[in-house]
């Protein structure tokens, strides 16, 4: 039998390096976020060889003083955290002190820095360890090079250049867009390829996104509490094929948490394709005391203390920025009001935020100035030698909201100063005609609008539907108990939510150890499987704190409904019709979108119709 | 060689008796034809859709030699629907193909081979037979048939329990949310058999039999039942299953007794029916001393009230109801008076007839 040892520290390093190097994107992530937890305001990347030759990263923060060099290598040493308590309200990126030595393990490091009191830099390398003077302004140099020259099973891993320098870029944008207020820089094999100027969030994210991205999107902000939600998002005619344009920071930091990524596909999940991903750029602003950063190694996940009310708080903020019809954005005034309007009858089923839920309706400009707060925390003295941040010039703000391209009627929010009488025409105009008995035209202030009148008025018809059947949770009790085998898991879960699947028509008893009886289901979903439809309901219920299956299925129902309901093609509609049908979209919530995601109406500015036809060159 | 040559209705009546079960869609081609057989002086119909069989006789005049076909039964039924009523009809096949002439018109239809028909051939060993009148086990399945399961995956519920034991034959039908139950006394064999038919065997049972008190005879093997009636054998499948205890499900005392004529009741419930919410179809019944009030409420907040005067002085009740359900039992019963005997709002509703102890009809609420 071998014999147990404790294994050599230079070992432990190269298997903690298989956590937290993975490839060369994570080198870099690491070595980012230490420039930014330094309070760097200039960050300059530079990959050869994707990153895998050389990996460069510059930086213009506090740097690191002469003695702590040797220990800035070392293993489980850290100026993040000195305490228990620190550690569970964590503000800066890292904590744990290990990347570093994660990565000497593995390539050639060079570390150096120079501190603003001192009158010269130094540099460490490893292998070796000697201490030199060097040459530097300030900041602090990090130089990785011949990555998994110690590991070359590693290596062998690893793609190829482009795709090893993609995930790496990939890292660059998620900082560029965490801290927009950073002067970002990165070179590729000696070129160039981005120099983002520090900016306010807006024209960020325009940087990294681009402007179709922005002209696509609605700012958000919204606050409850110590909790704000803040960012972009993209309305469904924008969705991708991908998750590419997925961006979540939570206090600054990206994260792929399933929980957050089901509250925005919830949100979304009425007016977006299942097939098409959602595009986003959001800020979660919270206690850090109320999230866990540590639970992954990559720190890609996070736990909240209150996931429920995260869960729900996430969900109903974008839903209703989503919501928003076209017309609310014009007539912001008016929209508000209908915001706070709690849906019919499901006041049990309200998370505690929704009622400090607070939709401001400022438009980009303090969207703008909320996300831009969000990332930049407030420090406190955990880490004496980071200078606080710096570098937001408010002047520069105004400017942003103006430079976003807007959509029409958001533009017109923006303004503000319409004269009375534009002002009276509604932001769908009055109808003008019918085209093929598919399309209503109407003239509105922008020139003309072509709605889908079948799709448009499907829409209304739902939207009518959920609201009449959320206040009518009819349920049909079983003559014979349906008896559902279930896991153990499942029937702890439905005893926990027992409440819950109470009000959702749903009657539960345990008859045995793995057996439920279930005496009442939701009357709409009577013809259901319904074995499937409680597992599916329980698997839920135990994966999210708030559970939407039950809404899902039913409003699948109810989109049949509707579309039988809906104005079919061909179908002559008399002015006045038409007119109430565009006053109807107006008022109508997700009016923009049919119940598959597709638009149900387009704008064509005059000034596009003068480019039909060569006027005005 | 000629399979029949007779008028057009001798032969659209054994036809359009075993044409009623092929299913318009089928993995097996072969089931949506009939096949038409020829043995002697009787000419034989017979189609299937695998899980029930009808066979129907009819005589074919000439005497020729045997032969069989199968044929587009479709087809072949809507060419004789639209012939004139009383011309003579000639069936002629030849290798590949059936001709049918009429008058001055004549049709050649695609066939196949008779043998590659899959036929049922009654069960394993000896049957219980059992002999019954066809209007009396008609008007039976016409009070509970309309209660059967429509495929649920309870696939026991999609169909019938029959049970001839102890001097009655019993009929029970639920879809897991309202049950009718009926029972008339009947030569029973020793033992008992206990089964279920399913739903599309009831309901061509229901449309075949006749309402004259012609004899049935039924024999049941343990997965097959074979009804021999008129010209008619019709062969189903059983459903092996467990249907739900029914006894255990019928209240045996609800204390709220309320005592109501079908021609009040009726035309109420349906004026109710109206204005409740489109899938939901809820009913509210409230029970005051004295008085019998339904409600109903649609999406669009457009409410319904209706009154009955009703012989009831105990404690109030409010309690809903799909309405659907309500109104199935007083279509399909045919009778003047039902008593309702309610518990609480959490309890199912029994429908009875006044004296009659032979038919029960539950009912479970609906949360409004």
């Amino acid at each position: 039998m071998p014999a147990i040892q404790v294994l050599p520290d230079l070992l432990i390093s190269q298997i903690a390096a298989g956590e937290v190097v993975e490839r060369p994107a994570s080198v870099l992530k690491e070595v980012l976020e230490n420039a930014l937890d330094a309070g760097a305001s200039t960050v300059e990347v530079a990959l050869d060889e994707g990153g895998v030759r050389r990996l460069r990263v510059a930086d213009d923060g506090c740097g690191i003083a002469r003695d702590d060099l040797p220990l800035a290598l070392a293993r489980h040493a850290t100026s993040k955290i000195t305490s228990l308590e620190d550690l569970e309200g964590v503000r800066s990126m890292g904590f744990r002190g290990e990347a570093l030595a994660a990565i000497a393990s593995v390539a050639r490091l060079t570390l150096t820095s120079r501190i603003a009191e001192a009158n010269e830099a130094w540099r460490i390398s490893v292998p070796g360890g000697e201490l030199a003077p060097a040459a530097l302004a300030r900041g602090t140099v990090v130089d990785v090079e011949d990555l998994y020259y110690a590991t070359p099973a590693r290596r062998k891993f690893l793609k190829s250049e482009p795709t090893e320098y993609g995930h790496c870029e990939d890292v660059f944008r998620r900082i560029a867009l965490a801290r927009p207020q950073v002067k970002l820089q990165l070179t590729r094999n000696g070129r160039i390829v981005h120099r983002w100027p520090g900016a306010a969030a807006a024209q960020r994210v325009a940087q990294v996104l681009g402007e179709e991205f922005t002209g696509a999107a609605r700012a958000l902000e919204v606050q409850a509490g110590p909790v704000a939600l803040s960012g972009f998002v993209a309305l469904p005619a924008y969705s991708r094929a991908s998750r590419d344009a997925q961006y979540f920071f939570v206090n600054g930091r990206f994260v792929r948490d399933k929980l957050l990524t089901h509250a925005v596909r919830e949100a979304y999940a009425d007016i977006l394709h299942e097939a098409r991903h959602p595009a986003y750029v959001l800020a979660l602003t919270l206690d850090p005391r109320a999230v866990d950063v540590n639970v992954h190694p990559a720190k890609i996940e996070v736990r909240f203390r209150d996931a429920r009310g995260i869960h729900q708080f996430v969900y109903h903020a974008l839903e209703r920025v989503l919501a928003e019809p076209l017309a609310g954005a014009a007539s912001a005034a008016a929209a508000p009001a209908a915001f706070h309007l709690p849906p019919p009858g499901a006041a049990p089923a309200q998370p505690r935020f929704q009622r400090e839920l607070a939709v401001s309706e400022g438009g980009v400009t303090q969207a703008a100035q909320r996300y831009f707060d969000a990332f930049a925390l407030p420090r406190t003295g955990t880490a004496p030698t980071l200078a606080p941040v710096t570098g937001f010039a408010p002047a520069a703000l105004p400017a942003a909201g103006a430079a976003l391209p807007l959509r029409p009627g958001a533009a017109a929010a923006a303004g503000a100063e319409q004269s009375e009488a534009e002002a009276a025409v509604p932001p769908l105009g009055y109808a003008l005609a019918q085209l093929a008995g598919v399309y209503v035209l109407a003239q509105n202030r922008a020139g003309l609008v072509l709605v889908d009148m079948h799709a448009a008025h499907e829409r209304i018809l739902y939207e009518r539907l959920k609201a009449v059947v959320e206040g009518m949770p009819a349920a049909q009790k079983l003559l014979i108990p349906a008896v559902v085998a279930v896991s153990a898991r499942e029937l702890a879960t439905a005893e926990e939510h027992a409440a819950t699947l109470d009000r959702l028509g749903f009657e539960v008893a345990p008859v045995g150890p793995q057996e439920l009886a279930l005496r009442s289901v939701p009357q709409l979903l009577v013809r259901a499987h319904l074995p499937d439809l409680l597992r599916a309901l329980l698997e839920d219920l135990a994966e999210q704190p708030a559970s939407r299956v039950i809404e899902t299925r039913r409003n699948e129902l109810l989109a049949t409904m509707a579309c039988h309901g809906a104005v079919r093609a061909n179908r002559q509609l008399a002015p006045a019709e038409m007119n109430a049908l565009l006053r109807d979209m107006e008022a109508c919530e997700r009016a923009d979108q049919c119940n598959h995601g597709r638009p149900t109406w387009v704008q064509l500015s005059m000034a596009e119709l003068d480019r039909l036809f060569m006027r005005g060159r | 060689m000629l399979l029949i040559k007779a008028p057009r209705n001798q032969l659209l009546q054994p036809l359009q008796a075993v044409a009623g079960i092929v299913e318009k869609k089928h993995t097996l081609p072969i089931l949506s034809n009939v096949v038409v057989e020829r043995a002697g002086e009787m000419l034989t119909l017979l189609a299937s859709d695998s899980e029930i069989q009808i066979r129907s006789t009819t005589t074919a005049g000439l005497d020729q030699t045997n032969a069989a076909i199968t044929v587009s039964a479709r087809k072949l039924q809507d060419i004789l629907r639209t012939l004139p009523e009383n011309v003579d009809v000639t069936l002629d096949a030849d290798e590949r193909r059936l001709t049918v002439r009429a008058g001055k018109s004549r049709f050649t239809l695609q066939i196949l081979p008779a043998e590659e028909f899959p036929r049922m051939r009654g069960g394993e060993g000896e049957p219980v037979e059992i002999q019954l009148k066809q209007n009396e086990f008609r008007s039976q399945l016409g009070l509970v048939q309309y209660a059967m399961a429509q495929a649920d995956i309870r696939y026991y519920l999609n169909g019938m329990l029959m049970s001839v034991a102890g001097g009655q034959l019993r009929m029970v039908a639920t879809d897991g949310h309202r049950l009718a139950y009926c029972s008339q006394p009947a030569q029973t064999p020793e033992p008992g058999i206990e089964v279920i038919l399913p739903r599309k065997t009831v309901l061509e049972l229901y449309r075949l039999l006749s309402d004259g008190d012609a004899p049935l005879t039924m024999r049941v093997w343990p997965s097959q039942v074979q009804f021999l009636f008129n010209e008619i054998e019709l062969t189903s499948k059983l459903i092996d299953g467990k249907f739900p205890d029914y006894n255990r499900v019928i209240p045996p005392n609800h204390p709220k007794l309320l005592q109501l004529a079908r021609a009040e009741l009726a035309p109420a419930l349906q004026r109710a029916a109206i204005l409740t919410a489109e899938k939901l179809r809820g009913v509210r019944l409230v029970l005051a001393p004295g008085s019998l009030k339904l409600l109903s409420i649609n999406t669009e907040q457009e409410e319904a009230q209706e009154e009955l005067e009703v012989a009831y002085d105990g404690e109030g009740l409010d309690i809903g109801f799909n309405v659907t359900y309500l109104i199935d039992v007083l279509t399909h019963v045919d009778a003047e008076n039902f008593d309702l005997r309610l518990n609480d709002a959490n309890s199912s509703a029994l429908f009875t007839l006044p004296g009659n102890d032979n038919f029960k009809y539950v009912v479970m609420p609906m949360r409004i």
